[in-house]
């Protein structure tokens, strides 16, 4: 596969103007076939979401299946987003919700994290390799470990049954890693810039606020979506610390969908098309930044 | 001394004692404050009580803590349950891990070479990473759906099976199906990661290595793979990690069944603690997990600050 862009490297450093007529070899051909495949994989579950939920819950058990809804209709998406019905008041309700935890999380999260992560990058301080330390380590914590304890913990903070308990949790499990990748641009922003400005008179945080916030955005943005991401999916905490109806959030709010109306597929599609919407849209839009946090930290070294 | 805390970056080390040591960085605390409270709070605190909770019996009627040594895992160890779950956890882990891995990193091989669409290419590879699991879930029950799901009805209309295929609800095919979603949800994220990591091979390298007569696959194994030997070994601990943790996509589409045939360490303990309501039980059993996840950790922060540290020099 990479031969063939070595072999085009090599001819255009001998004759700069002549390219390689195109000649796939082998190792191209499987590559590309490869690839088509894998995209059928990938696509076709998200495809047949689609599918299925432009169609009547009658047309959706037709065998065989038709790709191709005969009468597609947005019945199923009229329904969820229509406040004024009980369905549709409930879903967009756990929308709503989503929203809300989600975003808490995410600009909560990062009040905690850019000051840690700034002081890991730059301070010197007692015990700072230790908690740096442990930090990372929270990482290979598997999170159910933490479920019982923390659901009566939050028994005990009276937060059951709140949102708040989820942003809590969220927020911290979201913490290893954002301070990781934000470390990891404190590290690139070369201490001199804040120096220059503390010898112009400007404090500490002044010099962290107007010179190493501005040149982070890429940091932050980066920890944002990734943060709003997980907060957006996460199922078991949601599930055990939320009980009353008008708290759930999204992915219990489906799951509720599915035992109601366990045989109204088109509605539970549509219900999963509509809460993966602002997710997709939003890697979609910052697909650079979140691959920078995904990648960050284990690959830049 | 005379100490204000507000020292400059850099600033050359005195030697002090440790107590002054750390009342002279007071305000570097001050940053890292807030992260440690609610770490100690929702981490910290959690990990002391599970492994306390461990060794009592917690009876549900009366709400007791009776301290009873080891019998809880004296309990777990010996339950023939468990090993079968261990069993089902080990191959899940391993496949999936396995898989995701295989595939992404093949996928990556082939999306390092520019082309045209690659950008819109790899976004779509990476869709089923980002979305909900319980998404991921529900569309997968609904198109291995015995009765009326899309692969039956599919193959059944080319004449491949004659009779509809039953894989969730079938004991021996649950695990491998239950794999393969698993692998279709995360193996953007090996590419992804591979990816990047393949950005970092020099081309002199592998030119090197073509000039010394290295076909395409002997420079994939001689340069390539030792050259991303930490991205490798990352990459696969994170997985593996991930999907010994790995809940909601199991849970909601089998729940353990048929029998217990996809039944894993996690949903177990889930069950044990919320459904039987046994969390001293159940903690004990977390522990368990906990020090096969340790062992994992410990060796992950190695391979992480080794890399650091190589690149701060």
């Amino acid at each position: 596969m990479s031969s063939t862009t070595n072999a085009s490297a090599t001819a255009k450093r001998t004759y700069p103007k002549r390219r390689k007529p195109f000649r796939p070899n082998g190792w191209t051909i499987a590559g590309w076939a490869f690839l088509i495949l894998l995209l059928i994989f990938t696509i076709v579950p998200m495809a047949w979401m689609i599918s299925t939920s432009l169609k009547t819950q009658f047309a959706s058990i037709q065998q065989p299946p038709d790709w191709i809804p005969d009468n597609p209709n947005l019945k199923q998406y009229r329904t969820l987003l229509n406040p004024n019905n009980e369905l549709g008041a409930q879903f967009l309700r756990y929308f709503r919700n989503s929203l809300w935890v989600s975003t808490m999380t995410t600009i909560l999260g990062l009040v905690v994290a850019v000051p840690a992560a700034y002081a890991f990058s730059r301070f010197t301080f007692p015990g700072k390799d230790a908690l740096f330390f442990s930090v990372l380590v929270r990482n290979m914590f598997p999170v159910v470990v933490f479920l019982i304890p923390l659901f009566i913990l939050m028994k005990n903070l009276g937060l059951i049954d709140s949102q708040w308990s989820l942003i809590l949790t969220y927020l911290t499990f979201g913490l290893p890693l954002s301070i990781w990748l934000l470390k990891g641009f404190y590290d690139n922003i070369p201490p001199e810039l804040e120096r220059a400005a503390r010898i112009d008179g400007a404090t500490r945080f002044q010099a962290f606020r107007l010179i190493v916030m501005p040149l982070s955005a890429p940091g932050i943005i980066a920890t944002a979506i990734y943060s709003f991401i997980q907060g957006w999916n996460e199922y078991v905490y949601a599930r055990t610390f939320l009980n009353s109806e008008e708290k759930m959030t999204m992915p219990i709010g489906l799951q509720k969908f599915f035992t109601e109306n366990s045989s109204n597929w088109p509605g539970l599609m549509a219900a999963s098309f509509i809460m993966s919407v602002p997710v997709v849209v939003l890697f979609l839009m910052l697909q650079r930044y979140f691959v920078q946090a995904l990648t960050e930290g284990a690959v830049k070294h | 001394m005379q100490l204000t805390a507000e020292s400059p970056p850099n600033e050359p080390r005195r030697k002090r004692g440790l107590l002054a040591n750390i009342a002279h960085h007071w305000a570097d605390y001050v940053y890292i404050l807030p992260a440690i409270l609610v770490m100690v709070l929702v981490i910290g605190y959690p990990i002391v009580y599970t492994v306390w909770l461990s060794f009592h019996d917690t009876p549900i009627r009366t709400g007791d803590h009776i301290f009873n040594g080891v019998d809880n895992y004296r309990e777990i160890l010996s339950s023939p349950k468990f090993w079968k779950t261990t069993k089902n956890t080990f191959v899940w882990t391993i496949g999936s891990t396995g898989g995701a891995f295989i595939l992404g990193f093949a996928a990556a091989l082939v999306l390092h070479k520019q082309f045209i669409g690659r950008g819109v290419v790899r976004a779509i590879l990476l869709i089923p990473y980002v979305i909900s699991a319980v998404a991921a879930a529900y569309v997968w029950k609904w198109m291995l759906h015995s009765d009326y799901g899309l692969i039956s009805g599919v193959l059944k209309d080319w004449g491949i099976i004659d009779q509809n295929l039953v894989l969730l609800d079938s004991k021996d095919r649950v695990l491998p199906t239950v794999i393969v979603v698993n692998i279709w949800k995360e193996f953007s994220f090996v590419m992804i990661m591979m990816i990047a990591g393949l950005q970092t091979v020099p081309e002199q390298l592998l030119r090197a290595a073509r000039v010394d007569g290295a076909g395409v696959w002997q420079q994939f194994t001689h340069v390539t793979v030792p050259y991303l030997k930490n991205v490798i070994l990352i990459t696969t601990l994170l997985l593996f990690v991930a999907n010994l943790n790995s809940f909601t996509l199991v849970y909601l589409m089998t729940g353990g069944g048929p029998a217990n045939a996809s039944q894993l360490w996690i949903t177990d303990i889930y069950n044990i603690a919320f459904r039987s309501l046994g969390y001293g039980l159940a903690s004990a059993y977390s522990v368990i997990l906990f020090l096969v996840m340790l062992a994992a950790g410990w060796y992950y922060v190695r391979i992480l600050t080794q890399g650091s540290k190589r690149g701060a020099s």
